[in-house]
């Protein structure tokens, strides 16, 4: 396809060579890349380290899942890090994989949306790398303007129009965005053009799955259904494999179809630091020294070496974090956030972190 | 905590804003302290507001305050949990009744930046968190209301970026650009509540707080405060049972209407 991107977003982004815009707005060659895989239920069952070597490429739009630290598969991200894959493009609502992308130069390109952790502020990496040029902007979003580029996506739709993004200057900082007039009217009725988003590769982590790739989970889907749908490669890690049956006779049945699916990995506690619905709580202590060691671009690189690419894999890391009886307290702090059991005795007080304290100190 | 503590400037916010909220409303909640008085409203004269969170969440059973708006207090128990293309389209279709956004810049026409410090985008002074849910609340919701801290490097003449459009230029400009709803109803800080007169869309004192004389609030701002006819109201304090609930149910930790040292 040739598009015809904003011009006016193009001139102030500074994009002359809109060659790297393509693959994202591209439906009728990601519908191709699925057309060509085999489509029947078959086992789909690997290993993460193949997943990732197998089905991420360097330069890949990558899409970030569920929401920042709560239900993201963030252990599949680390192994792409790991890997040391490159110049990826980074996407999602919100987008928070470029906050351990980017420093290591994994990301090189991003879509933005929403980077940095509510209460505790902004991601200071992150404005210094826009700052250096480190990673390129190359589209501005809202939350619910992305969510409809996913959904048109995975309705098949080349794209939509949404009432939201009228007046605000992401429009002027986004090629993929049109303010047109509504077709259907008569009378004025500015609306903005979405079109139909498709990332190359997205981790998705869910509670269960079956070996063809039929998903459960707890909690807010955020946009995880759609972007199934809308990439071109899907890895799913989950807590457990569980059987076909499983799936078949909860209340729940498959809230992600196994046709979206091209691995499944089983991954226990794949989205640790994160918080998995009905499972484990975030790492606090992770967190809280994070936000800490963005202060500057070395000890931040320092932090992610520690915590990811000197670890081999999720073992690692809960070892690091306080092994057995951190999952102990995690799990149980989760199931009374849920309402599962009684929450007295159970802590959800918040410390910053300060220099000396370990991992006893904020559990 | 005590209810004899003197009252610090957040929890003033958080009563404020609370008082906003009228019961039956559905509303739309954002990080931090909009979440605080939504739970205080709920608790005190509004127990059957219903609260809609970005991530999904929808109607949780309270327990203690959020720390995210996709954590698990967003969607304890909920009967319902959306996908975030859909909770934002509840407000398209009508359904959300008022929604409470923060702001890292606002101007007198009521337009909010969440994105950069700086104009120029490619290198800003500092870069901010982006749009997130912000510039679609403030688009879709039927009555929007900014919340924050008010200094004169906030209240600006000019934001350096529209995140989130408010009156625009002001006038009949909102409804030229074609958004569904008006601009912001109210803008509430630290130093007062304000409105926008009906024709200009200029930012307009309703009430101060206690203490802050409009001289002072004029202080705190970058650009001309329109005053109202007459004499300009006090804004109401929470009564010792309110700042009781705030303290000891709503944020017993403290997590939110501490101030920061």
């Amino acid at each position: 396809m040739i598009f015809d991107y904003n011009q006016e977003a193009l001139k102030n982004l500074q994009i002359e060579d809109t060659s790297i815009l393509d693959r994202l707005v591209d439906y009728r060659q990601a519908r191709e890349e699925r057309q060509r895989k085999e489509h029947y239920q078959r086992d789909k069952r690997m290993s993460l380290k193949e997943a990732v070597a197998e089905l991420v490429h360097d330069g890949d739009i990558w899409c970030d899942g569920a929401f920042g630290y709560v239900k993201t598969g963030l252990q599949g991200y680390w192994e792409i890090l790991r890997q040391g894959k490159k110049n990826l493009q980074a996407i999602g609502s919100p987008n928070t994989n470029m906050s351990y992308g980017i420093p290591f130069g994994n990301v090189k390109y991003c879509h933005s949306s929403y980077t940095g952790a509510e209460m505790r502020g902004i991601d200071k990496s992150f404005s210094r790398n826009i700052k250096s040029g480190k990673v390129k902007i190359l589209s501005d979003w809202s939350h619910g303007l992305m969510a409809l580029g996913f959904k048109a996506a995975q309705l098949g739709m080349p794209g939509c129009f949404s009432k939201q993004g009228l007046g605000s200057d992401m429009v002027r900082f986004n090629p993929y965005l049109k303010v047109m007039q509504n077709p259907m009217s008569k009378e004025d009725d500015p609306v903005v053009f979405v079109p139909a988003l498709c990332p190359d590769v997205i981790i998705i982590h869910v509670n269960a799955a079956d070996k063809y790739g039929n998903c459960r989970f707890y909690g807010p889907a955020v946009n995880d259904i759609a972007v199934a749908a809308a990439s071109r490669r899907v890895i799913i890690t989950c807590e457990e494999i569980v059987s076909n049956y499983d799936i078949r006779y909860h209340a729940k049945g498959a809230q992600i179809p196994f046709n979206n699916i091209d691995a499944v990995v089983e991954l226990p506690f794949g989205a640790v630091p994160g918080y998995m619905p009905g499972e484990y709580y975030w790492m606090r202590y992770f967190w809280e020294k994070l936000f800490l060691m963005t202060q500057d671009d070395e000890t931040y690189k320092a932090y992610i070496k520690e915590w990811i690419l000197d670890t081999k894999d999720v073992n690692d890391v809960i070892e690091k974090a306080g092994g057995i009886e951190w999952i102990k307290k995690s799990r149980r702090r989760a199931r009374a956030a849920e309402g599962n059991i009684d929450p007295e005795g159970v802590s959800f007080v918040y410390r910053l972190w300060e220099k000396g304290m370990d991992t006893k100190d904020i559990d | 905590m005590s209810s004899d503590k003197p009252m610090n400037p957040l929890e003033m916010l958080a009563y404020i804003i609370a008082k906003q909220i009228e019961d039956h409303e559905v509303v739309y909640i954002g990080t931090g302290i909009p979440m605080v008085a939504a739970i205080l409203a709920k608790k005190t004269h509004a127990p059957n507001i219903t609260f809609v969170y970005e991530s999904g969440g929808q109607d949780p059973e309270h327990l203690e305050m959020p720390w995210s708006v996709g954590g698990p207090m967003t969607w304890r128990k909920s009967p319902i949990i959306m996908e975030m293309a859909y909770s934002f389209a509840q407000a398209a279709t009508g359904l959300i009744d008022k929604g409470f956004l923060g702001f890292a810049q606002i101007d007198m026409f009521g337009n909010a930046n969440t994105h950069q410090i700086g104009t120029d985008y490619l290198n800003p002074k500092v870069r901010l968190t982006g749009s997130g849910g912000n510039n679609d609340v403030s688009s879709l919701v039927d009555k929007l209301i900014y919340v924050g801290l008010q200094d004169p490097n906030k209240f600006l003449k000019k934001v350096d970026f529209i995140t989130s459009p408010g009156w625009l230029e002001g006038g009949e400009s909102r409804k030229k650009a074609g958004l569904l709803n008006d601009g912001p109803v109210a803008v509430i800080t630290s130093a007062g509540v304000y409105d926008f007169e009906p024709s200009t869309k200029r930012m307009r004192i309703k009430t101060l707080h206690p203490g802050v004389s409009p001289e002072l609030a004029q202080l705190a701002s970058g650009f001309e405060l329109v005053r109202p006819e007459g004499e300009i109201p006090v804004t109401e304090r929470p009564s010792k049972e309110i700042l009781e609930i705030l303290r000891n149910e709503v944020d017993p930790n403290g997590l939110f209407i501490s101030m920061p040292s």
